[in-house]
């Protein structure tokens, strides 16, 4: 299935279209001839502004591949992205750096932040390296909504891996980028810290009218998305909207299934 | 996997990481091999030169030094009537007997009154062609000199000046002026190392050198088949009695030989002197080196002693590797070295030195040292980072990071570099408050080496603290980068404290040295100004005296209100204590000189020292020898006989100018030495009538236009030059001193490389959360900056502290004035500020262009 999956406009913190960002025929592919393999393949898809997007799929599918050309961090082989209106396909690292620092955050699975620096200097560190002034309103804001007033002159060794997480959720928010991208984000904590994390992601969504797009291969977390992307063989296969843990752990037995009959 | 085993691969799978130490390795290792070469090269050649240069047996003046070279105080060499040549002559095994004549005590200047003698401080010889130089030397053009109008030239020289056949050259010496024509060239045939020597025809040489025919300065005699150079010595002896010096061609060579290597032998041991201190320095690279990799491996470790590796052997796997290094690194730097000392060779060509490459001479004992030493000291280096290596324990496999620091060890560590920062402090504030030059030295050196190494123990505490003024002062302006830039460099406190230890050292010793050098300028400066009271001062700049002649044209100057002659000679001194000093210098000068330079006594009036039969004595001269005012001293003159002469005033030691110099009237030297056995002048000063200083200073240069080997100067020029000598000296230490700081720039770069690969994942989260390449390398350059300024503070800090202490002890000696030559501080501190941005630039580079996406995804 190749075909676009496209989206009605879904809330949203009032952009100019209710598409956060889109892809069109991504292709990404390593090597070349025999050893050619294709990551991503003719791939379509529309993300929702204001909507809380997951992408799973079984490893090697390409949803990680997706997600970071999404972000601007890696580049396709072949098709366009955009972001909002602006195609980031084909621009140069400089112009991608800003557009990073800028327009997106991130939410790695580990090892968020930067150890040297304390737990409020890394929430507003983008906007340091950008030289701008942080939204203080906001920004006190987003620390109340992850609930990290009390340990905001911690170090990240100081901190727990699901207080870590929170503080990276923290920075991601605190810029207000027009998209969070998430790789696994809860995928190195214990389900009572990553069901926090996500519980956070879900209310920044609803709350703060975020765009969020996550990666991940837990069907729990998955189940806090509006919409679950599932990727195979660098293909969208398909999608499901309002998922619940269980139709989405029915979902993907399906489809080991019909992996091993096929 | 065996020990080996595994270090083999960790060795070749970083050995980009070991890179730079190897190369520090190397540098020092080379230094050391290439001071060896070229010494042992020196050695060779002149080993070759004297051994082709020395006839069987050699009879010269009984006052001739050993190795033949005939200089005299008086201009003159000394000499021997012809008869001695006939009796020789007659000796058993003599083939044949020659006379000889030459001298060193010349200058040679070509049509234009340019000198033609070697900038290099090789001699320049003046001699009869004789037997014995046709056979070391070919005639290359021309013909050899015949007659008073000939002269010939080596072809070096010859070559150097662009002398041809028929250019004119003139012979200065203490007989006068000797002028010839250019008759041709000859040429060395083995390696001249730069003395430039002429020939003039047996008469002519005696006529132009001595003053006189029928004389020689020495005998050259070739023995008959059959007989050994020592039969022939003991023969020779024999028909001459004592009043000659006999000599084989072994104990000729073996003299010049012993001479010059005692030059070479000072300045061998001064090179290899800086190379320890590039060695020390490497010591800490090598440490820092192996402690990162070790930190970088704490898990794969953990996991070697979770699967039962010993500590022994975790222990053992660092040192062998860096083993590898110290063995890898030496023998790049053994190849480098011989590299290193032909480089050295060329440079030497340059300024007049020539030494052949054929003669390059590499000891077997060369490449050993060069090998022993870069492994010792690379495996001493490695052996505290291989022990903490051991102590990782098998939990730090499951672990995520490294070993939390140890903090009982910080405030260990803290306590010893502090005690002996504190014993160095006191040694120092010993030798400056010490009343004796040899115990405050002690002191001194003592203070020295404490500071130093309480410097380094404490250097990752002081690191904390500098560093945080630093980035209030510098990285502030920087924003975020800055801030995150000043966090990097204080989050491993212990590698940046190495790391700015290390250009510590080498900074310190500079500082140090220019405190002292500026100390010492000034000092003589402000002495010359309260003390000098003449206006000009004529002397040769390689100590040699001046000529009668040369002393009749300044007298002839105009403007001139007095002229004052200094002399300087040997004489063997019998004090009141009934002690003989043999060989003390004293000094005979005319009454002015009391005017000319105002010393000060601490008895009696300088003036009275010019008195018939008296003298002066220095302080601790007097103290020595409990001589008081009026104290008679034997004073037995070289080449005179021995004169009571009472002691009529004690200068003060605590001068610059004329340090130790006890003094006496020319007059009174002249009762007891005889006239041919006067020495020449050694200085001239000479004092304008007032008002005319400008025009009696034109006219003595141009009085003494005819001789350039003599240099007129007024306290201005004085002073320059003064300053201009010390600067030299200064800057030949720092080139040297130089490669002590190049191992450390290697260590930051190094510091700097390994942070890089340690920091991939910050850096791919930095980079993908927005920090753009500009920045990211602006916050490895900003890093590298402040470990080089924390390492340039300390040892700036270190060496005025040590140069300050060194001038209140020269204090003693009359260093009077400290003068911190701030420009060279502040110019060193911004230096280093530069050195920073130099080692982070390719650091920084491949940081920028790490691939966001892998940095992040490394483990």
């Amino acid at each position: 299935m190749t075909s676009a999956v496209t989206i009605t406009r879904h809330g949203g913190t009032g952009g100019t279209t209710a598409v956060a960002a889109r892809a069109r025929q991504v292709v990404k592919a390593y090597g070349s001839g025999e050893t050619r393999v294709v990551a991503l393949d003719e791939v379509d898809v529309d993300i929702a502004r204001g909507q809380f997007t997951a992408i799973m799929g079984p490893s090697g599918s390409g949803k990680s591949t997706l997600m970071h050309c999404l972000a601007g961090l890696d580049t396709v082989t072949s098709g366009q992205i955009y972001l909002d209106d602006t195609e980031i396909t084909g621009l140069k690292d400089k112009k991608l750096t800003r557009l990073r620092r800028d327009r997106i955050g991130f939410i790695f699975q580990a090892f968020n932040l930067l150890p040297t620096l304390n737990a409020i200097e890394n929430i507003t560190l983008p906007m340091d390296i950008a030289g701008r002034k942080p939204d203080k309103q906001w920004l006190g804001r987003v620390v109340d909504t992850v609930g990290l007033s009390d340990r905001l002159g911690h170090r990240p060794t100081q901190l727990s891996g699901g207080q870590q997480q929170r503080v990276a959720v923290a920075r991601a928010l605190a810029a207000r980028p027009e998209i969070i991208f998430g790789d696994e984000p809860t995928g190195n904590l214990d389900s009572r810290a990553g069901a926090e994390v996500l519980g956070f992601l879900r209310r920044s969504v609803d709350e703060l009218g975020q765009t969020i797009v996550m990666v991940t291969h837990d069907p729990v977390a998955a189940s806090y998305a509006d919409r679950v992307l599932y990727l195979a063989d660098g293909r969208i296969v398909d999608e499901m909207y309002k998922p619940t843990a269980d139709t989405v752990l029915d979902r993907m037995k399906d489809f080991d299934a019909r992996g091993r009959t096929s | 996997m065996s020990v080996m085993k595994t270090s083999m691969r960790n060795f070749f799978a970083h050995k980009g990481r070991m890179a730079l130490s190897a190369i520090g390795v190397m540098l020092s290792v080379a230094f050391v091999c290439g001071t060896l070469v070229f010494t042992d090269t020196m050695g060779t050649t002149f080993d070759k030169l004297f051994a082709a240069t020395a006839s069987d047996v050699t009879v010269s003046a009984k006052d001739a030094s050993d190795t033949g070279e005939t200089q005299a105080d008086n201009g003159k060499p000394p000499v021997m009537p012809a008869s001695v040549l006939d009796k020789v002559g007659g000796a058993e095994g003599v083939k044949s007997a020659e006379g000889t004549v030459f001298s060193t005590s010349v200058t040679v200047v070509d049509a234009d009154k340019d000198s033609l003698s070697p900038t290099s401080g090789a001699p320049t010889i003046v001699g009869n062609w004789n037997a014995n130089d046709a056979r070391t030397m070919k005639i290359a053009s021309g013909n050899a000199p015949r007659g008073p109008d000939q002269i010939m030239v080596d072809a070096d020289t010859a070559d150097k000046h662009g002398l041809k056949l028929g250019d004119e050259i003139g012979v200065i010496t203490a007989v006068g002026t000797h002028k010839a024509e250019v008759s041709g060239t000859a040429e060395f045939q083995v390696t001249n190392p730069g003395a430039a020597i002429f020939y003039l025809d047996t008469a002519t040489a005696q006529k132009t050198l001595v003053g006189e025919t029928g004389v020689y300065t020495n005998v050259n005699i070739t023995a008959a088949a059959g007989f050994t150079d020592a039969q022939v010595k003991k023969n020779i002896a024999a028909e001459l009695g004592g009043a000659y010096k006999v000599q084989t061609a072994k104990e000729v060579a073996d003299a010049n030989a012993k001479d010059v290597g005692e030059f070479m032998g000072v300045m061998k041991y001064a090179m290899l002197g800086f190379a320890g201190i590039a060695f020390l320095v490497g010591i800490f690279l090598i440490i820092n080196t192996f402690s990162m990799l070790v930190a970088q491996r704490t898990r794969e470790i953990g996991l070697m002693r979770a699967i039962g590796s010993s500590r022994g052997q975790v222990n053992r796997s660092v040192l062998v590797e860096a083993l590898l290094l110290g063995v890898f690194g030496s023998v790049l730097g053994v190849g480098a070295g011989v590299g290193l000392a032909i480089g050295l060779m060329k440079l030497m060509g340059a300024t007049g030195m020539n030494l052949s490459t054929d003669d390059l001479t590499v000891a077997w004992t060369t490449p050993g040292v060069g090998l022993l030493l870069g492994v010792v000291v690379t495996v001493l280096a490695a052996y505290v980072p291989a022990r903490r290596a051991g102590k990782v324990s098998p939990m730090a496999a499951l672990r995520d990071s490294g070993a939390p620091l140890d903090v009982k060890a910080g405030v260990v560590r803290a306590a010893i570099g502090l005690l002996l920062t504190g014993a160095g402090g006191y040694c120092l504030y010993l030798a400056s408050a010490a009343d004796k030059a040899s115990e405050g030295s002690m002191w001194l050196g003592g203070g020295v080496v404490l500071s130093l190494i309480g410097f380094v123990v404490i250097g990752p505490l002081l690191a904390g603290a500098v560093v945080r003024v630093l980035g209030a002062l510098v990285l502030r302006i920087f924003g975020p980068v800055g801030r995150m830039a000043e966090r990097n460099a204080l989050r491993n406190p212990r590698r940046t404290g190495a790391t700015g230890a290390a250009l510590m050292i080498g900074l310190a010793l500079v500082a140090c040295l220019s405190v002292v050098g500026s100390s010492m300028v000034a000092s003589a400066t402000q002495q010359l100004d309260k003390t000098v009271g003449t206006d000009f001062i004529i002397q040769n700049d390689r100590g040699e005296p001046l000529t009668p002649q040369a002393v009749e044209a300044a007298k002839s100057a105009r403007g001139i209100e007095r002229i004052t002659e200094y002399k300087w000679t040997r004489a063997d001194f019998t004090t009141p204590d009934g002690e003989t000093l043999e060989k003390t210098a004293i000094t005979a000068a005319d009454p002015g000189y009391a005017t000319d330079l105002a010393t000060e006594t601490v008895a009696g009036k300088l003036t009275d020292a010019y008195k018939p039969d008296s003298m002066s004595v220095h302080e601790e001269f007097a103290k020595d020898h409990g001589i008081e005012l009026g104290s008679k001293i034997a004073v037995a003159f070289q080449g005179g006989t021995t004169a009571q002469l009472t002691v009529r005033a004690i200068t003060s030691s605590e001068v610059v100018i004329d340090q130790g110099a006890m003094y006496t009237a020319i007059d009174t030297m002249a009762k007891y030495v005889p006239a041919d056995k006067m020495p020449l002048d050694q200085l001239l000063f000479a004092s304008a009538k007032e008002g005319q200083e400008a025009a009696a200073y034109k006219s003595l240069k141009d009085a003494l236009h005819d001789y350039p080997q003599y240099k007129v100067r007024d306290q201005t020029d004085y002073k320059e030059a003064l300053k201009g000598q010390i600067d030299q000296l200064l800057n030949m230490i720092y080139g040297l001193l130089a490669l002590a700081i190049i191992v450390a720039v290697l260590g930051v770069v190094n510091t700097l490389a390994l942070s890089v690969v340690e920091r991939t994942r910050e850096i791919g989260l930095m980079r993908a959360i927005g920090l753009s390449r500009r920045q990211l390398r602006r916050m490895i350059r900003l890093e590298s900056v402040v470990i080089a300024l924390f390492g340039a503070l300390l040892g700036l800090g270190l060496g005025m502290g040590w140069g300050a202490t060194a001038q209140q002890l020269l204090a003693l000696e009359g260093l009077n004035v400290l003068d911190i030559p701030w420009p060279t501080i502040t110019g060193v501190f911004l230096g280093s500020a530069f050195v920073g941005l130099f080692a982070a630039l390719v650091p920084a580079f491949r940081a920028g262009r790490m691939n966001v996406l892998n940095a992040i995804a490394t483990e």
